[in-house]
């Protein structure tokens, strides 16, 4: 982990913190102004609680036990990065060992931190105290847990804790120096039936993305129902791909969500950004940047025969792919989780690889169960004719003569041959044509799919479709003919 | 009446076609269109090819998973949607007549063409029989009378004055001739140099010329007169690649059209000059020599590859051959080198076997 900022240190603790979080348990994060150092700090408190209490219940009579990690600013970079980690880890596996006061009186010793004034140890809350703007660091946290209740509930923990549901997170800021200044932010899981034990992690994501997009990067405690009114406004598709041929095996899983949302632009939640997804990357249950080689791997997918025209891809800290030409109304979203299926972790060459095949997967996925969305740049040329098509094979039926055939025509379009206008005929054989073509389109993508690979290394070559002329035995000179 | 038939089975044929695609399309599947494919020669005279047969040699299928074949199609059934209307109203439309109804589609007057052609092999007909008539370009005169939708083509009472081949070639009837054969000539202007030379009065013969490459009624005339007269064909070209392309259009027919070969080449047909080897033997000075372009060449080395000039006319290939391998080339009006009159008093006539013409009879040059 690069310490870039305090925030990012800061999220990291509560990334690990977050990962040993009782299932039944309340994690709450407050900011706080440490009372006990004279320099202006801002300390983060976390706290787990073993059981699950209303929300308005208060913090300190729940507290079970806490752990305050106070340091210098000044060597604040220098000192603890791994240390920092060996403790947290410690202390919140542990919560009610009282290997914890060991543990932190040793690292004291060992760490050669000069300027640590106050430790104090409460089993399952943490505290750290960093010298930032809180502003910034409010910003961050909220930021974070809005990513991370995608996840929606770690699935390691499913299998010892299965009979609890539900997971919260709150937030309270609370500024010392100006009394009553309290406030609460709630993250809270979005279902009360969110599946049985037996459901994958990629209906959890999914069902995690869903509701980050229904309420607009869950920054609503709802589901916005304006923009929202009908489930129809989603679309949803994901993919899996793993580095063996069985599931059941070990290896590393990429699961990829990508969700289409169709909203009025009129709406007062409308975002500005259609013509950009962010791409939320999670590994290992932890939301973290996209390597720069994973970018480069989404700049290859060939998002063309999938309608889309990729213009740029950004990395600003986060992933934003930038598009080109899309539909003002329209906004897609896209979330990628690689994990492995047991520890303990190791890098493997295969991640870059298997992104590629996981969004392929959830983009054809996503064609496969809405038609008519995602066609290919191929099959959009074709279906430009459709209109003049249609319009020839209706001439052919409107300007016969012969009644018998027309009536013939109408039956098998399935209209009713009395007083039909020319534009219904027109519009119902081009509804016809374009859902043939995207029949085409959609075997085309099966076809490209089902073909096995060698190797374990990404060898799809995605193919052009060669529009090429047919070009018949011409004669050398022009003719009269 | 034979034409009203025509034109019915015509329409019945279009409305099957109409019904198929739309039966298609309404039941979910991909409408395919087959076009067969002709050709009357290959490059490949090695290969037991069937050039000369007018079955089809394959056969090109137009889906809709394709740009070129959606634009194929769109542009087909446009014209469909015309030809529809042509044969139910007995009108007749030229093809430029069908290029400007959607000039920004079709884009040049070739796509309609190939539509149109691809609309004859799918009902099985010719070019006429759906109502599109090209502009006729050809002239005749001679010892040759005819009429024509009523209207009488009197050409033997004026044998050396021209008239135009009629576009209409089914309505041509009751052809009489006392001609001893047919001529056909490349040029207009040598045409023109035989009319004044009152070539027709001196010959007993019936003189055509398609001012260039012929066109569909100028070749469908010439077929016609030859079944009905039984006439021998003789065939004078500038000695020139250009020339005898045309001379192979006549008596093999073109690609384009080689759908319609059977009705419209004339087997029958001779090549009467010019020869390389006619410019030594006619004495013609050097002056009157052109030298083969480098595009002459090509054409050249590219025609000898044609299968029927190995299988059925292996004579014409070695005048070819002979061409290329002096490099040069003339024309007909060199002839005039010796007298104005030189091609119709002495050129042509040395060329015509004086023998009496049979009906039925084959003659070779």
């Amino acid at each position: 982990m690069e310490i870039s900022s305090t925030s990012n240190l800061c999220i990291h603790v509560m990334l690990l913190a977050f990962h040993y979080i009782l299932f039944d348990s309340i994690l709450v994060v407050y900011p706080f102004r440490n009372r006990w150092m004279e320099t202006e700090i801002v300390a983060v408190n976390f706290l787990c609680i073993s059981k699950m209490p209303s929300i308005s219940t208060t913090l300190p009579a729940l507290r079970r036990s806490q752990i305050t990690i106070s340091f210098h600013p000044s060597n604040f970079h220098a000192a603890i990065k791994s240390s920092m980690q060996f403790l947290i880890l410690e202390s919140v596996a542990a919560w009610k060992n009282s290997r914890i006061l060991t543990a932190a009186a040793l690292y004291l010793l060992n760490s050669g931190v000069n300027h640590a004034s106050f430790i104090s140890i409460y089993g399952t809350e943490i505290c750290l105290s960093i010298s930032e703007s809180i502003d910034v660091l409010v910003s961050e946290i909220n930021h974070f847990f809005q990513k991370m209740m995608i996840l929606n509930i770690p699935p390691a923990l499913r299998l010892f804790f299965f009979f609890f549901q539900n997971i919260a997170i709150e937030l309270l800021i609370e500024r010392e120096d100006i009394p009553g200044s309290r406030c609460e932010n709630v993250f809270l899981a979005n279902r009360s039936n969110p599946g049985p034990l037996s459901t994958s992690n990629v209906e959890f994501l999914k069902s995690g993305l869903e509701d980050y997009v229904l309420k607009h990067g869950n920054s609503l405690t709802q589901k916005c129902s304006t923009c929202f009114a009908t489930s129809e406004c989603l679309k949803v598709g994901s993919g899996i791909a793993c580095s063996t041929e069985s599931h059941k095996s070990s290896g590393l899983m990429m699961e990829v969500v990508i969700i289409i949302s169709e909203i009025e632009s009129t709406c007062p939640c409308f975002r500005e950004c259609s013509s950009k997804t962010e791409v939320l990357y999670f590994k290992d249950f932890t939301p973290c940047s996209i390597s720069h080689s994973t970018l480069n791997v989404l700049s290859t997918i060939d998002w063309k025969s999938y309608g889309l025209t990729l213009e740029n891809v950004v990395d600003r800290g986060v992933c934003v792919l930038e598009w080109e030409d899309s539909p003002s109304h329209s906004h897609i979203d896209m979330v990628v989780h690689c994990y492995h299926k047991q520890y303990p972790m190791h890098k493997t060459q295969l991640e870059r690889h298997l992104i590629k095949k996981a969004v392929k997967a959830a983009l054809n996925n996503l064609k496969e169960k809405h038609p008519g969305i995602l066609l290919s740049a191929h099959a959009l040329k074709i279906c430009s004719h459709a209109p003049d098509l249609a319009r020839s094979i209706a001439g052919l039926i409107l300007s016969s003569n012969d009644p018998d055939f027309q009536g013939e025509c109408f039956s098998l379009l399935g209209l009713q041959s009395r007083e039909i206008g020319a534009d219904v005929v027109e519009d119902c054989i081009e509804e016809k044509i374009v859902s043939v073509i995207e029949m085409n389109d959609r075997k085309s993508r099966q076809r490209k799919v089902v073909a096995p690979f060698l190797f374990e290394a990404d060898c799809d070559q995605d193919s052009n479709y060669q529009d090429k002329e047919y070009e018949e035995g011409e004669d050398e000179f022009g003719y009269v003919d | 009446m034979e034409r009203n038939a025509s034109s019915r089975a015509l329409l019945s044929k279009i409305k099957d076609l109409t019904t198929s695609l739309v039966k298609e399309l309404s039941e979910g599947r991909s409408p395919n269109i087959c076009i067969h494919k002709f050709r009357n020669y290959c490059t490949d005279p090695n290969s037991n090819c069937l050039c000369s047969s007018d079955l089809p040699k394959g056969q090109q299928v137009l889906t809709l998973t394709r740009q070129c074949h959606a634009c194929r199609i769109d542009v087909l059934l446009r014209v469909l949607v015309i030809v529809q209307k042509l044969l139910q109203e007995n009108r007749h439309g030229s093809k430029r007549d069908i290029y400007y109804m959607h000039p920004s589609v079709f884009s040049e007057q070739s796509v309609v063409d190939r539509a149109i052609n691809d609309i004859c092999i799918l009902l099985q007909c010719s070019r006429h029989n759906l109502n599109v008539v090209s502009v006729g370009n050809g002239l005749v005169m001679g010892w040759l009378q005819f009429l024509e939708a009523g209207r009488k083509f009197d050409c033997i009472n004026s044998p050396t004055t021209a008239y135009t081949i009629p576009v209409h070639v089914e309505e041509v009837k009751d052809i009489v001739s006392v001609a001893k054969y047919i001529l056909i000539v490349e040029k207009e202007s040598v045409f023109q140099r035989l009319a004044n030379d009152k070539f027709c009065n001196a010959n007993r013969c019936i003189v055509i010329t398609g001012r260039g490459y012929p066109d569909i009624p100028t070749r469908r005339f010439l077929r016609l007169l030859v079944e009905k007269l039984c006439l021998p064909v003789y065939c004078l070209v500038d000695c020139d690649p250009y020339g005898f392309d045309i001379l192979t259009t006549y008596r093999f027919g073109s690609m384009q059209m080689a759908f319609d070969a059977k009705v419209l080449r004339v087997p029958e047909v001779q090549w009467l000059g010019a020869f390389p080897s006619d410019f030594e033997k006619y004495d013609l000075p050097q002056q009157c020599l052109l030298p083969l372009t480098a595009e002459d060449k090509r054409r050249t080395e590219t025609m000898l590859l044609r299968c029927y000039l190995q299988k059925e006319v292996p004579e014409w290939r070695l005048e070819l051959e002979l061409m290329l391998q002096k490099g040069v080339k003339f024309e007909i009006e060199a002839f005039s080198v010796h007298t104005l009159s030189f091609l119709s008093e002495q050129y042509i006539p040395s060329k015509i076997p004086k023998v009496e013409v049979l009906p039925g009879n084959n003659f070779k040059s």
